[in-house]
């Protein structure tokens, strides 16, 4: 099982995704959200990347979907929309556990499956442990080129946080 | 809104789309239109009421959507290229995916839809830069992959497009969404001639932008926003109608105004092509956009249009100042003879 597990986290991931895209309420997409945001950390880590997923963990489950919980908890509603109370939301759910589902069966057989990329069985999502320069971390290292050769891509994601707040504030204010 | 707070979200859109049309890295070009679409949004709901709100979201909906489409196709690009450079996209699926985004972002058919109801749900100087600025972006990156677009999707789009906007607008009578059509069909014009010869598509953007500056800066003037208001301007200001009847007819692409220069090269470009059938079916299709152009320009400058008594008066706030808007009349309607310096593109 250990040599399938991006597979299995990945399957996971994928049904979450299905949960809140269905469309409960924020409260219940949230509880989705922390599950697919532990397996997506999962499946970073697996690739070598203990860095981002830690990144993953901290900023973005345990700062902005903190954040997220607390403002939704404020404006929620009396009765909020679980994945059994509305038709159309269950429906929609169980439609992409379906496809999920069929698309699991289809690669679980074996066989080749090309819909963009060509993809040959379970065997292809295994990690094989191969060009590790074995003295950095790399993904470490493009964190810290971040900083230095891509200092452009810095200042403008800066700056389009801060237009972000200002956005959100002038077209929350009214009037 | 606080001014200096409008100065930097104006400049920030400014910055979006200055940052698409220079960046070599396709992350920034898509980080370029998500800055763009983000800064838009309370320029579009300037005036705070439900359906400026309706619009913005319908806006902020369709060109979401089609980043997510660019930015998958540029991971299909990643994937089966190695790199992220700026070329002309090898990967058939990525090319065409990245085609209908573009597209989607446009306004060209069958993504059409959004761009009538947008318009009309905005004030006019909004809608101004919904319909000049806001394209720029992707027809750059039009220009920049157009080696590598499929010419089937392409071509299907800019006649689709054309039918459509000329067809849509026949039966408006709001201003916006007879400029909206237009806007529909002139990107229709500006994507058949793509995979010919991208020189001309940017020499129609940028008469496109100086015609429609122009009609948008008119209107204004006149503050006139429905076919009605428009028919009574010859009251306040009657130059403006002698202007407005340049203008729109320098719209729809008669001869002696530089309208017609965009049409006549893009015409002989695909004949050169040895494509007959294509630039007889667009010149036709144009004629539909010329007849509701007609009609404005019927109504306000060559008739006096019945209405009655009490509402001949136009009530006269104060005066707009409006800038540049002699040199962009001008350049929208003179510029025919300067068609030979086109050589100059080569």
């Amino acid at each position: 099982m250990m040599t399938y597990i991006v597979f299995i986290l990945s399957v996971i991931f994928v049904v979450s995704f299905v949960g809140f895209s269905s469309k409960p309420s924020p409260i219940y997409g949230g509880l989705v959200l922390i599950v697919s945001g532990g397996v997506g950390c999962g499946i970073i880590m697996n690739f070598g990347g203990s860095f981002l997923g830690l990144m993953v963990f901290l900023i973005y489950l345990g700062g902005m979907l903190v954040v997220f919980g607390y403002t939704t908890a404020m404006a929620t509603e009396q009765y909020p929309e679980v994945w059994v109370s509305n038709t159309t939301v269950m429906g929609v759910f169980l439609l992409g556990l379906l496809m999920e589902v069929m698309l699991v069966l289809y690669v679980l057989k074996g066989e080749e499956v090309g819909v963009v990329f060509k993809f040959s069985g379970v065997g292809d999502w295994a990690i094989y442990d191969t060009g590790d320069s074995g003295v950095f971390s790399e993904e470490i290292m493009g964190v810290a080129a971040l900083y230095s050769y891509g200092a452009w891509v810095v200042i403008v994601t800066g700056w389009s946080l801060l237009v972000g707040v200002l956005v959100i504030l002038e077209v929350t204010r009214g009037d | 809104m606080n001014p200096l707070i409008f100065t930097t979200i104006l400049m920030t859109v400014l910055l979006g789309t200055m940052i698409v049309m220079m960046s070599s890295h396709w992350l920034m070009i898509w980080i370029g239109f998500e800055m763009n679409l983000l800064a838009i949004i309370p320029i579009l709901m300037k005036k705070y009421n439900p359906r400026t709100m309706e619009a913005s979201t319908k806006y902020f909906l369709t060109q979401a959507t089609a980043s997510m489409l660019l930015m998958m196709a540029i991971i299909i690009n990643l994937m089966h290229s190695g790199q992220w450079t700026i070329t002309k996209v090898f990967n058939p699926t990525a090319s065409i995916i990245m085609t209908s985004a573009l597209a989607m972002k446009l306004g060209l058919t069958p993504f059409h839809f959004w761009v009538p109801e947008v318009t009309q749900g905005i004030s006019l100087t909004s809608g101004l830069i919904l319909l000049t600025w806001q394209k720029l972006a992707p027809m750059s990156i039009l220009y920049q992959i157009s080696p590598s677009i499929n010419l089937n999707i392409l071509l299907t789009m800019a006649v689709l497009s054309i039918l459509v906007g000329g067809w849509g607008g026949l039966n408006q009578t709001q201003l916006r969404k007879i400029m909206a059509y237009s806007s529909i069909a002139h990107m229709g014009w500006m994507t058949a001639v793509l995979a010919y010869n991208p020189t001309l598509t940017m020499l129609n953007m940028l008469i496109y932008i100086m015609m429609t500056l122009t009609m948008f800066m008119l209107f204004i003037h006149s503050s006139s926003t429905t076919t009605l208001s428009l028919s009574h301007t010859w009251n306040k200001t009657p130059l403006t109608t002698t202007l407005i009847l340049i203008t729109l007819l320098s719209m729809g692409g008669l001869p002696p105004l530089s309208g017609f220069m965009p049409k006549w090269m893009i015409i002989q470009e695909l004949t050169k092509n040895n494509s007959i059938i294509l630039p007889t079916l667009m010149a036709i299709m144009a004629l539909l956009n010329l007849y509701f152009y007609m009609r404005l320009t019927y109504s306000t400058s060559l008739t006096m249009f019945p209405s009655t008594n009490n509402m001949k008066m136009k009530w006269q706030f104060e005066t707009k100042r409006i800038t540049f808007l002699p040199p962009l009349i001008v350049m929208s309607s003179l510029l025919l003879p300067l068609t030979p310096m086109l050589s100059i593109l080569d």
